[in-house]
């Protein structure tokens, strides 16, 4: 076994985006300001200085021309890590995104691979305003031909950035801000955990759980799952057990391993800071029922980012986000539920 | 014998102050000199930490704690 240091997800991002452009030359990243600056999440960092400005490409402020610019450099033969710099920018560029990317392999009868890979940040807590707050997980989620990942802790950030640079499938890869080690967004120490040096996979569509409980499935994702599990901490000392699932994926979703738990507890949660409705939350609890309602002992429940757009008022964001707190309450009225 | 590590004063320019964001290795464990231990930002800019002595670390300052040039983050014996 290598050996293992302690990173931020963003040095975890651009640790294995170093050691992958290393192993192949036909990695290379693009996007605003990820050259020289490194990234304005971090998440380039020491890349231009290693591998210079042809393999690590600042571009103009187009998001609809360089994320096209990969899908045609990704069928022609490279391996295209290009960051989108908020997921809110998806607008302008949706067109390459969904019709391209997305669709290329198919349009083409498996003829042509898009090995590209998509990273945006996502999230909201620091008073960004509506445009540059959001997760849009279901919208990703929801449009085929895309893997999408979204990882809690440095860790995972490495072993699915690996993955997915050497998927032949394009990949959206989901790095929430308040998780990324960079003060002003938020920080959350329990996302900085030891990484092996060496590089490693970590397959894709693959669930973990992360704290094993009796009582209440927590199936989360991101920075919700740093919710769940001080949720769950409070909650035994109130003598309910509760079992935190982080998702790491959402497609492909690993169904199989939420409906394992929800067959032990008999009682589903979802976290989830995407919008509530027609999103991944109302995706889960649908998976569990269509399998077996019957093995749910209460209705199922969620706590997500209500149908709003995000505001920028910090009292009005913080009371609408999802949050320990909420979490808790969810869970005693479960129990309390017969 | 114990050491200090500390905030350089020559990190940034101005005398702003800085926000220790992360640390990159476990209380009382073993450090080298040169080796990345902290992260701080100062308006937004992070910069990085590393340890000036070896030994066993025991951190002082946690995250988010706000730092000056000069202030003792961590002892090392």
């Amino acid at each position: 076994m290598s050996a293992t240091k302690k990173l931020t997800i963003a040095r975890a991002m651009a640790e294995s985006l170093a050691q992958e452009m290393r192993a192949d030359p036909t990695v290379f990243v693009m996007g605003e300001d990820i050259a020289q600056l490194g990234g304005v999440f971090g998440n380039t960092r020491g890349l231009f200085d290693e591998f210079g400005g042809e393999r690590v490409r600042d571009t103009p402020i187009s998001e609809t021309a360089f994320i096209g610019a990969g899908v045609g450099a990704a069928m022609d033969g490279m391996r295209p890590v290009v960051e989108l710099m908020f997921v809110d920018f998806f607008g302008v560029c949706f067109d390459a995104i969904y019709n391209m990317m997305a669709k290329n392999i198919y349009f083409s009868g498996g003829k042509s691979h898009v090995p590209m890979v998509i990273m945006a940040s996502t999230g909201a807590g620091y008073s960004d305003g509506g445009q540059h707050s959001q997760c849009l997980y279901g919208t990703f989620a929801h449009l085929p031909g895309m893997k999408v990942v979204a990882p809690s802790n440095a860790y995972d950030a490495k072993g699915l950035m690996t993955a997915a640079i050497r998927d032949n499938s394009p990949v959206i890869y989901l790095f929430h801000k308040g998780l990324q080690g960079m003060g002003w967004l938020g920080n959350e120490p329990a996302a900085i955990n030891q990484v092996p040096e060496d590089n490693y996979v970590l397959e894709i569509g693959k669930a973990r759980t992360v704290v094993e409980g009796a009582d209440i499935s927590i199936v989360s994702i991101g920075i919700g799952v740093h919710h769940a599990l001080k949720a769950a901490q409070k909650l035994k000392e109130k003598n309910i057990s509760v079992e935190v699932i982080d998702l790491c994926s959402l497609v492909p979703l690993d169904r199989e391993h939420i409906i394992a738990s929800v067959k032990n507890t008999g009682r589903l949660l979802v976290v989830d800071e995407d919008y509530h409705s027609f999103g991944v939350s109302g995706e889960i609890i649908a998976s569990v029922t269509e399998h077996d309602h019957k093995m749910l002992k209460t209705p199922p429940c969620r706590v997500t980012f209500p149908d709003i757009p995000i505001p920028f008022s910090r009292p009005m964001e913080q009371w609408a986000l999802p949050s320990t707190e909420k979490i808790i309450n969810v869970c005693l009225t479960m129990m309390e539920r017969k | 014998m114990t050491k200090s590590i500390i905030v350089p004063m020559d990190l940034w320019e101005e005398d702003e102050e800085a926000v220790l964001t992360a640390w990159l290795v476990d209380n009382d464990s073993e450090v080298s000199i040169g080796q990345l231990v902290a992260e701080i930002m100062v308006e937004k800019i992070q910069y990085e930490i590393t340890s000036t002595c070896e030994g066993i670390i025991s951190i002082i300052c946690e995250e988010d704690d706000v730092v000056n040039k000069g202030s003792v983050i961590a002892e090392v014996s």
